[in-house]
């Protein structure tokens, strides 16, 4: 292989992977903080990006997109916690269950809404154009995909470790009920963490239109996706999603040059080793 | 004997009437209904072993159920007598399922969901590239049942027996000191290894069992569809079975069926009549949730034991 | 104390052993069936599945509406019987479609199954409908159902996926490609798109560098692109299966600047609607060989693109002109039966049909049920009012499922798959 086609292979995986990191960053922090495995992130994803589509075909605008898409996968995600998720706080099973039932509304109703045609999104023209890099010409989008991906890890970093907010939620996740007692108002934060998950999604999948299509079904698609990424990451660690997710991407893109045949199953064999070797993940804490 | 155990005992024989009585007042579309939920049952049921003793939650059990649907299927097309075809079948789930045992018999909890749901989608994988043994995508036609079950309402009346018969023999288990091990498991798994008993061993059994079912109902769809392809090994099917478990009540013995009835009669019965029918899905998952957060069954059980002041039995 | 106990036991247990020998014993006899296949006098009833959905939801809507447009257009009724459809869903899952087809047959009682699209739900319910003696009308493009797996109670109104392909392999080499990349979906549907190109590019003389296969639903194609691109040869062949495939496909193929170097030519169902509709300008000049072409001059075709647009607001799919010519063969064939739908009576009456124009041109059906019509080298233009459609270049007529080999020749070599792609 050469070098030229090793780093277009390797930009296919940190493109794919920088997507992955936006969506797996809202997952793993739910999780974290609320441990609520949260199977209605495909579904925010896929209305967002739904949203997001309509949007920009009707204004024109890609950043007015991302807005409407984020912001209505947070509507419904701070309808689905206050409403529902907050009267089975702390039952795994049942919190599950119920995003389940969450997914499969809001799935459905994506179908009525938008209907079945598989949509992507206008991109602004600065930024479907390619760009040479060396031998090879790569689409600009990709590009800026990973950028975004880089700005949103490095603001989620310094909110998490310099903030006062990122502070209390490190302390929520650490011990909930010294928390408590210290004065924070924990139901709060989380609702607020679960509608920044659920916006995060969103604006995966607005972003995720420009590279990829939306139609039935990508909810569940990316949901995979992401449960191996916070997996091989570890479920609750920033930092592991945006290493699982790079990881995930880069496995995805080379085990489809060089072994075609697997290339299904091979995101499943990073994830199979980890948990051999590190359960808990990569950066994560082993829950007792 | 007391009045709740002759009102058990009542109930059982009216339930055994009606499954009976069926295709004589039912429309043979609405039998092979029951039919088809008779098999979500059972997979459900395989689910709920391991979920409701020993709280393993596995997402990838339409795997080893797809393992012996394909055992059967591949057989049949190729000619094998039904002993062959069953053997061929009951290898390749006990092949798949150990596969599965030791991949997580070290693991617990979200770890355990996870592998078993890579597993499964594994299976999914295989199915559709071992294109030349599976059929691949179009799958195998010409799956054809054993004569003496060939008519509609004679599948019915077998696939009803088998299910009742796995659900003695699950209830058999459940009782005998294997399930006291896996409840046990649940409990305390340092405390089980410190009484002497190997966890890992005990987990390994239990997802082979486990995978016994699950197998059984593979079979039993295979011969139903007349037909075998990659979907019945998809995640959705896997994860149907987790949300059938879940709303009929982890842990109980009829749960399966409760839950298996509404999915069912919601996938097939809903959808021709409501094109939204996957909302009503949701919402009625909701609605359990919130208000049977223990299941139907689970729920009535605890209405039962508050009615007649007795502590909520688990599989009862 | 004990005994007591174990009396009650007992007691209970053979009252359910009583239970079970009666139910063993009502189990020896047969319940009524439910069979269906009657004349109604002057009405038929007929079944449709199609997936409106899922994953492929966008071709079964859109099949539905086609076939509903040709029963609109026609008061309902095929000369003097009046035609009722009972719709059904079947999610894209053979196990769905199958029981949907039950439900067709044995609760609402039609008299023939049309559809499902997908091939392995296709089977699912031809087998099940056949079974039962009904006729069915399918239009998917699963090669065998026409060749090694034929069912004289199956006829297709459509082409077999590999069989709009074997003229597009002759051109290729014809217009001075000697080398070619293939891109196909890894599954029966590419491997026998592939079979039909590659097949008829070989035999011309033309020499394929790389068989490039990526599964179903691929998210990211630019590895796939890349290797294309490497091989660097004359023409690229994608045999796609339409939809978000071929948009993301194409997404990439324009992304890295392929364009404007190397030729593509595309399938059936590359460029169809669905796709257009998505990708926009950059399709322009897109050549394709297919049999639906929405832009070809004729009355028929055009008459049909204007009433559907009307309607749906959407130039019409190959799904939505398919579903309608699934339609359109069965009126015919009820004229020609007078209205009854006996078995394999009807589908000979439906393999008798000729049609000196359709949507898809003029058209018979061979003796394995399958049609035999023209295949149309089309291009990507833009209409008047700005949206984007497909025009015939050349017309190639007559082509027949089983390429030029003629049907014995044909049948001796296995179906096409992976391992054997015609080479």
């Amino acid at each position: 292989m050469t070098l030229d086609e090793l780093l277009l292979q390797a930009l296919n995986g940190l493109s794919f992977g920088a997507l992955l990191f936006v969506l797996a960053s809202g997952f793993t922090l739910v999780f974290g903080l609320m441990h609520i495995v949260n199977l209605a992130h495909g579904a925010f994803y896929l209305v967002g990006g739904y949203v997001g589509i309509v949007t920009a075909t009707a204004t024109g605008s890609f950043l007015a997109a991302i807005v409407a898409g984020a912001a209505t996968a947070a509507v419904i995600g701070l309808a689905s916690e206050r409403l529902l998720l907050r009267r089975v706080r702390g039952k795994e099973l049942p919190e599950v269950l119920l995003t389940v039932g969450i997914a499969l509304v809001v799935a459905d109703a994506c179908l009525a809404a938008f209907g079945g045609n598989p949509r992507s999104i206008p991109v602004p023209s600065v930024l479907s154009k390619s760009v040479q890099i060396g031998d090879i010409t790569y689409p600009t989008y990709r590009l800026f995909v990973i950028s975004l991906a880089v700005a949103l890890g490095a603001l989620l970093y310094v909110v998490q470790h310099r903030t006062r907010l990122g502070a209390m939620i490190r302390a929520g996740v650490d011990d909930r009920e010294i928390a408590e007692s210290l004065g924070i108002n924990v139901p709060r934060v989380f609702t607020a963490m679960f509608v920044f998950g659920a916006a995060l999604a969103g604006l995966a999948g607005v972003v995720a239109a420009g590279l990829l299509t939306l139609r039935p079904g990508a909810d569940i698609d990316v949901l995979l996706f992401a449960l191996v990424v916070v997996v091989v990451g570890g479920l609750g660690s920033l930092e592991g999603a945006a290493v699982g997710s790079a990881l995930i991407g880069l496995v995805d893109a080379f085990s489809k040059v060089w072994v075609p045949e697997f290339s299904y199953f091979a995101v499943f064999a990073p994830m199979a080793i980890v948990l051999m070797f590190r359960p808990a993940g990569l950066f994560g804490r082993s829950r007792t | 004997m007391s009045a709740a155990r002759w009102a058990g005992v009542a109930a059982l024989a009216a339930g055994i009437a009606a499954v009976v009585a069926a295709p004589y007042v039912l429309p043979s579309y609405t039998v092979s209904l029951l039919t088809l939920m008779f098999i979500a049952a059972l997979l459900a049921s395989s689910v709920n072993l391991l979920a409701g003793l020993a709280g393993l939650v596995s997402i990838g059990h339409a795997g080893i159920a797809a393992a012996g649907a394909y055992g059967v299927a591949w057989a049949t097309v190729h000619g094998l007598g039904l002993p062959a075809a069953l053997g061929v079948a009951a290898a390749l789930t006990l092949a798949v399922s150990v596969v599965y045992a030791l991949t997580t018999m070290r693991t617990s909890g979200i770890v355990f969901l996870m592998i078993t749901l890579a597993l499964g989608i594994t299976v999914f994988g295989l199915a559709l590239k071992l294109s030349s043994v599976t059929g691949g995508q179009n799958g195998l036609t010409g799956v054809r049942r054993p004569g003496m079950v060939g008519e509609w309402w004679q599948y019915y009346f077998f696939t009803a027996a088998v299910y009742g018969a796995c659900l003695l023999v699950l209830a058999a288990l459940s009782r005998s000191p294997f399930g006291l091990m896996l409840r046990g498991i649940r409990e305390s798994q340092t405390r089980m290894t410190s009484l002497g008993y190997s966890v890992t061993a005990v987990k390994f059994a239990a997802v082979v069992v486990s995978g016994a079912f699950a197998g059984c109902a593979g079979v039993l769809l295979a011969w139903n569809s007349e037909f075998m392809s990659p979907s019945v090994a998809s995640f959705s099917r896997s994860a149907l079975a987790v949300v059938i478990v879940i709303v009929g009540g982890t842990g109980t013995l009829l749960g399966p069926l409760v839950g298996a009835g509404i999915v069912v009669a919601a996938e097939y019965w809903l959808s021709s009549y409501v094109e939204r029918w996957q909302t009503v899905l949701g919402a009625v998952l909701i609605l359990v949730v919130l208000f049977a957060p223990r299941g139907i069954v689970g729920g009535l059980e605890g209405l039962a034991g508050q009615l007649t002041h007795r502590p909520r039995k688990e599989w009862s | 104390m004990i005994s007591r106990r174990w009396k009650r036991r007992r007691r209970a247990v053979r009252l359910v052993l009583v239970v079970l020998a009666i139910a063993l014993a009502a189990s020896a006899c047969a319940p009524d069936e439910d069979t269906g296949g009657g004349e109604t006098g002057g009405t038929v009833k007929l079944g449709f599945i199609s997936p409106v959905t899922g994953f492929v939801a966008a071709l079964g809507t859109d099949m539905r509406r086609g076939w509903e447009m040709y029963w609109q257009q026609n008061g309902g009724k095929a000369g003097d019987v009046t035609v009722q459809t009972v719709f059904e869903d079947d999610t894209g899952d053979p196990e769905v479609a199958l029981t949907k087809a039950r439900r067709l047959v044995e609760q609402e009682q039609v008299q023939l199954v049309a559809g499902p699209i997908l091939a392995n739900t296709a089977y699912a319910v031809a087998g099940y409908v056949a079974g039962k003696g009904l006729p069915t009308v399918q239009m998917t493009g699963a090669d065998d159902l026409t060749q090694r797996k034929f069912d004289p109670l199956v006829l297709r109104v459509g082409y077999t996926s590999s069989q709009s392909n074997f003229p597009a392999g002759q051109w290729a080499y014809e217009q001075g490609h000697k080398t070619a990349v293939t891109i196909c979906p890894d599954y029966a549907f590419g491997w026998e798109s592939c079979g039909g190109f590659v097949s008829a590019f070989v035999k011309a003389g033309g020499k394929i560098q790389k068989q490039v296969w990526h599964p179903l639903g691929t998210q990211d194609f630019s590895t796939y692109v890349a290797q294309a691109r490497q091989a660097n040869p004359d023409v690229v062949f994608i045999g796609s299966a339409g939809g978000p495939d071929a948009i993301l496909f194409y997404k990439s193929w324009t992304g890295f600047g392929l364009k404007d170097k190397i030729p593509l030519v595309g399938n059936c169902c590359f460029a169809d609607q669905v796709f257009l509709r998505e990708v926009g300008e950059e399709a322009l000049d897109l050549q394709s060989f297919t049999y639906w072409s929405e832009g070809r001059e004729s009355a028929v075709v055009q008459d049909f693109v204007k009433a559907y647009e009307q309607q749906h607001k959407e130039i019409p799919s190959l799904y939505a002109a398919g579903a309608y010519m699934m339609a359109q063969v069965i009126a015919e064939a009820l004229k020609k039966t007078g209205g009854k739908i006996e078995g394999a009576d009807f589908i000979n009456a439906a393999r008798q049909v000729s049609l000196s124009d359709s949507l898809y041109g003029a058209l018979t059906f061979d003796d394995t049920n399958n049609v035999v019509g023209p295949v149309y080298l089309t291009r990507v233009e833009r209409r008047d009012d700005g949206t984007l459609w497909s025009v015939v270049e050349k017309t190639f007529p007559q082509v027949s499922q089983f390429g030029t080999e003629g049907k014995d020749a044909f049948l001796k070599h296995p179906v096409f798959s992976r391992d054997y792609t015609g080479q």
